[in-house]
């Protein structure tokens, strides 16, 4: 479903700190699959992520969404793709603080001009789904490490996106939150989303939930694990 | 349309519960917006109210005024004048006035001593009637106590109260002593068939400017003042005081502008970031943009509403008591009078325009740059 | 005279608009050199990111303008009363030879706001800044005007004077005149409603033509230009009249003031808005044609013909209303 090809990206292009992130990375992520890209630390997972879920552009090479090119695609309508496609949870989660779970939950949703009550209960369904619709009006500040994850988790679903993006999301976790951790998202799959995740983790590259992991290293492909 | 009108509900809210979480600071500023808004507005209010008041006083003043000028200072004018012009088509009516200042010894101030043109008006012998701020500046022990008025040491002229001005008759009459022909005469000790000067009613308001040309080849040495011109030298004194005030507002305008500039260029590590968390998961940079605008407005909105019922409270409420003296004060009496509430929408709009426009300005370019930051780099 | 709030603050308006124009225009210069789509660099990526902030900011001083067109005029009403010989915003105007330049290029500003503000929408609904270009050039002959405002503002508040005696509206509008005022006042007032009739006929049909057959936008601009100059014709000449009950009473700026309930707003402001839209119909077909567009282009162009009706309409309504309730019979 998703089409990269031959992708490059140059931080500070034409500076002396110019630093080539990726080069030359060829991929195709398939549908409704758990994929993972492990790798050392600056290999350009993240960056590779970045351009997959069309949060950052390629200096040169394309990206394909189901066929559609996303690439050259002004800010706005890469935004407009994005918020169509993807949903994210962040390694530190980036929940906002001084904002209740629900309001949290609620952000993606918010400039897109739906029926407010109609997402309401659509994001108090996923959290009660998560185990955590007790804590819908408490602030974000209160919540545990795992709850805060499953918070962010619901955030990324609400406008029930087809892919889920998650970088390093284990990375804050002990092992049996780990482990909770791909229960919920083979759960994810098995609704039909497609996942793709980075992880220097050996506990996730092992799990058996897990459909592929890609290894990179210096911003390239080192081989496919099927 | 229900779309767009949700939208900008559901980022209006999140604006409020944004808002929310920075209460001191956010009442902060909206409190010093407010202060800002409220001087401005309260000149603007008031000198807007002095201009009604004067065209009240004016409308029922006489269309034309004729001085008699010697040595091209104002001089008494002689009564065989008024059967001169009396021939004259479109004058309606023709009255010599009887008019005069008094300065009191006693507190310096200054009284204007009339004799009203309407005989049926004018006090019996002896006694007077009064502008509403002469008990309070001669501190008259009670309601009916006597007026003595003192011409030169050890004179001493009494006058009984026959009625006190009402409040409403405003700015001009307040410092006005009405009496009776005779006493008037004998007070300033005038001869008779003197005027101070005539005033002239006219029919038909444009026929005014042919009359004063006629009256002109009459009588060359008159001076001739028409309502119109005393209206507009009204109107340009308040105007212009207005302008001096509004200017001094402006520079309070002025240091606003630098502070809010300030505050949101200087967004905190902590605003920054939440900007980033919200791109990262799907706002777009129009969507930021409109959030902070809807922050800008709120607070613009509230601020002006605050200043703007403060400032009526304060001009109408409390008779301006902060800054009357600047706008009004020509004589020792400052008028004691409450001013008729009113708004005009064209000085709301003005005040809008000075007032929000340099806030939207220095805003957005900060927020701009807020709005466009990278939405990986929270990633990182 | 420079020193009054309602004068202050159309004074900051323009400077503030002026000092956007002329940023935005030396940032219109750099993209229309540098702007290159197919390139994914840093600098084509702020050149993108900046245009959203100069049209944010340009598309706000465009509504500024056409605030401050309305605020000028009324504050020229208020103002005749210091004037000797005014009796409305006509004898401000006239206090000297700026005021009227002020007025007219505060119009023109009007509708060159309006129709640069419709571009900026419509380009922003395409996937590939189809208009960007177009907009940006368009800023460059804007900017001009907007200085050019500036300047005759200021110099009209300037140089006003109240000692000068100013000629009043029935001075100007007056048949024996000369000059183009004097010549709509003389018009004959059947001839003036026909014109706004025929008109109004043509725009109406050329505005079906695109609701229902998705043509004729061009001439739908044409008709609304035309109806604009007609209905002003026809104010000056009949309306007014009408208005004022009075058979010789024609000034176009006297139905702003209060005595008449303020009713000039009711028919300007539909007019104005009416017109700007029809014109930006015809201005839509003939620029808005890439293939990004394909879709939006012509949902617009309904869209914008519907309001355009609906101004004219309400307009028209203005006019009967007008008509039908006054004292005045001018014929039959
Ligand atoms: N915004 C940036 N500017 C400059 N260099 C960056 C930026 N983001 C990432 N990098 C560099 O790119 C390389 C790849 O980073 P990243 O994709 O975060 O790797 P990983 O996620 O595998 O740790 C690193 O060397 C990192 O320092
Ligand atoms: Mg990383």
């Amino acid at each position: 479903m998703i089409s990269v090809q031959s992708v490059c990206k140059t931080y500070n292009e034409g500076r002396p700190s110019a630093l080539t992130a990726l080069d030359g990375i060829d991929l195709e992520i398939a549908r409704n699959a758990l994929t993972v890209f492990k790798g050392p630390s600056g290999s350009g997972k993240t960056t590779l992520l970045s351009i997959i879920s069309c949060m950052a552009r390629p200096t040169s090479g394309r990206v394909l969404i189901d066929g559609r090119m996303v690439s050259g695609l002004p800010e706005r309508f890469l935004t407009l793709e994005r918020r169509r496609t993807f949903g994210f949870v962040f390694q530190r989660f980036n929940l906002i603080r001084g904002l209740s779970v629900l309001e949290n939950v609620l952000l993606p949703a918010t400039p897109l001009g739906g029926e407010r009550r109609a997402d309401a209960k659509r994001a108090l369904a996923r959290l009660e789904m998560l185990g955590i619709a007790g804590k819908a009006g408490e602030r974000v500040e209160f919540l545990s490490g795992g709850e805060a994850q499953r918070a962010a988790i619901a955030r990324a679903l609400i406008n029930d996106p087809p892919v889920l993006i998650a970088d390093e999301p284990t990375a804050n976790l002990d092992t049996e939150l780990a482990h909770r951790f791909l229960d919920i998202v083979s759960g994810l799959r098995a609704e039909g989303r497609t996942v793709i995740m980075t992880s220097h983790d050996p506990r996730i590259w092992a799990a058996d939930q897990v459909d592929r992991v890609v290894s990179m290293r210096d911003g390239r492909l080192e081989e496919n694990e099927a | 349309m229900t779309s767009w009108l949700r939208r900008q509900r559901a980022l209006a809210e999140y604006t409020l519960a944004a808002l929310a979480r920075r209460r001191i600071k956010n009442t902060g500023l909206l409190l010093i917006y407010a202060m800002v808004i409220f001087v401005v507005a309260s000149a603007t209010l008031f000198a807007t109210a002095l201009r009604k008041e004067a065209e009240v006083v004016l409308a029922e003043a006489p269309e034309v005024i004729i001085q008699n000028l010697v040595m091209g200072r104002h001089d008494l004018i002689p009564g065989d004048v008024i059967a001169e012009i009396d021939g004259i088509r479109g004058v309606a009516s023709i009255k010599g006035r009887l008019w005069g200042y008094f300065y009191d010894r006693l507190n310096g101030a200054n009284y204007t001593l009339m004799v009203p043109l309407d005989p049926a008006m004018a006090p019996p012998a002896g006694q007077a009637i009064i502008g509403e701020s002469l008990p309070r500046v001669r501190e008259m022990p009670w309601e009916t106590a006597p007026l003595f008025l003192s011409r030169t040491p050890g004179d001493l002229v009494r006058f009984d109260i026959a009625k006190r001005l009402s409040s409403d008759s405003a700015l001009v009459s307040t410092d006005l002593i009405l009496l009776n022909e005779a006493n008037f005469r004998a007070f300033f000790e005038l001869p008779e068939d003197v005027y101070t000067d005539i005033a002239l009613s006219i029919r038909n308001p444009r026929e005014i400017d042919t009359i004063v040309e006629k009256i002109g080849r009459l009588l060359p040495n008159a001076r001739l003042v028409t309502r119109d011109e005393i209206a507009r030298t009204y109107q340009k004194l308040f105007s212009w005081r207005e302008g001096i005030m509004v200017l001094l507002a402006g520079a309070s305008v002025l240091a606003f502008v630098i502070f809010a500039a300030e505050k949101a260029s200087g967004l905190s590590a902590e605003e920054t970031r939440e900007i980033g968390i919200l791109k990262a998961i799907g706002w777009d940079t129009g969507d930021v943009i409109a959030m902070k605008l809807w922050e800008g407005g709120l607070v613009s909105f509230g601020a002006f509403l605050l200043g703007t019922v403060l400032a009526y409270l304060h001009v109408f409420a409390f008779d301006a008591g902060l800054f009357a003296s600047v706008l009004k004060g020509w004589s020792v009496i400052y008028p004691d009078f409450a001013l008729t509430p009113g708004i005009d929408g064209l000085q709301l709009t003005a005040l809008f325009f000075l007032t929000v426009l340099p806030y939207m300005a220095a805003t957005i370019v900060p927020i701009w740059r807020a709005a466009t930051a990278d939405p990986d780099q929270v990633m990182r | 005279m420079i020193l009054q709030t309602p004068i202050l603050a159309l004074l900051l308006a323009s400077a503030l608009a002026s000092a956007v124009a002329l940023w935005a225009a030396w940032f219109g210069i750099r993209l229309l050199q540098h702007w290159d789509l197919a390139s994914g660099s840093q600098r084509q990526l702020d050149l993108e990111r900046r245009t959203e902030l100069v049209s944010t900011l340009f598309g706000f001083v465009m509504l500024i303008e056409i605030a401050a067109l309305f605020l000028l005029v009324f504050n020229a009403d208020r103002m005749a009363a210091l004037f000797v010989g005014a009796m409305c915003a006509v004898g401000t105007f006239n206090v000297n030879g700026w005021g009227f330049p002020a007025l007219y290029l505060k119009i023109t500003l009007f509708f060159a706001a309006a129709l640069w503000l419709i571009l900026d929408r419509v380009d922003r609904l395409g996937r590939d800044f189809p208009l960007t270009r177009l907009k940006f050039a368009t800023i460059l002959g804007i900017a001009p005007l907007v200085l050019a405002g500036f300047a005759t503002e200021l110099a009209f508040f300037l140089n006003m004077k109240t000692d000068v005696i100013t000629s009043c509206c029935s001075k100007l509008f007056t048949p024996s005149n000369e000059g183009f005022a004097a010549e709509m006042t003389g018009l004959a007032r059947a001839h003036a409603l026909w014109l706004l009739g025929a008109a109004g006929g043509a725009v109406l049909v050329s505005g079906a033509a695109i609701v229902l057959r998705k043509r004729g936008e061009r001439l739908f601009a044409l008709a609304g230009a035309a109806f604009f100059f007609a209905a002003l014709t026809a104010i000056v000449s009949v309306i007014s009249l009408y208005v004022y009950d009075h058979p010789n009473h024609h000034c176009p700026f006297c139905l702003l003031k209060r005595e008449y309930g303020y009713f000039g707003y009711a028919l300007y402001v539909p007019l104005f808005a009416g017109t700007a839209l029809a014109l930006a119909t015809g201005l839509l077909k003939t620029v808005a044609n890439s293939d990004s567009l394909a879709g939006v282009q012509p949902k617009a162009i309904r869209h914008l013909t519907r309001l355009s009706l609906a101004g004219f309409a309400l307009f028209g309504i203005a006019v009967l209303w007008s008509i039908a309730t006054s004292q005045l019979i001018l014929f039959g």
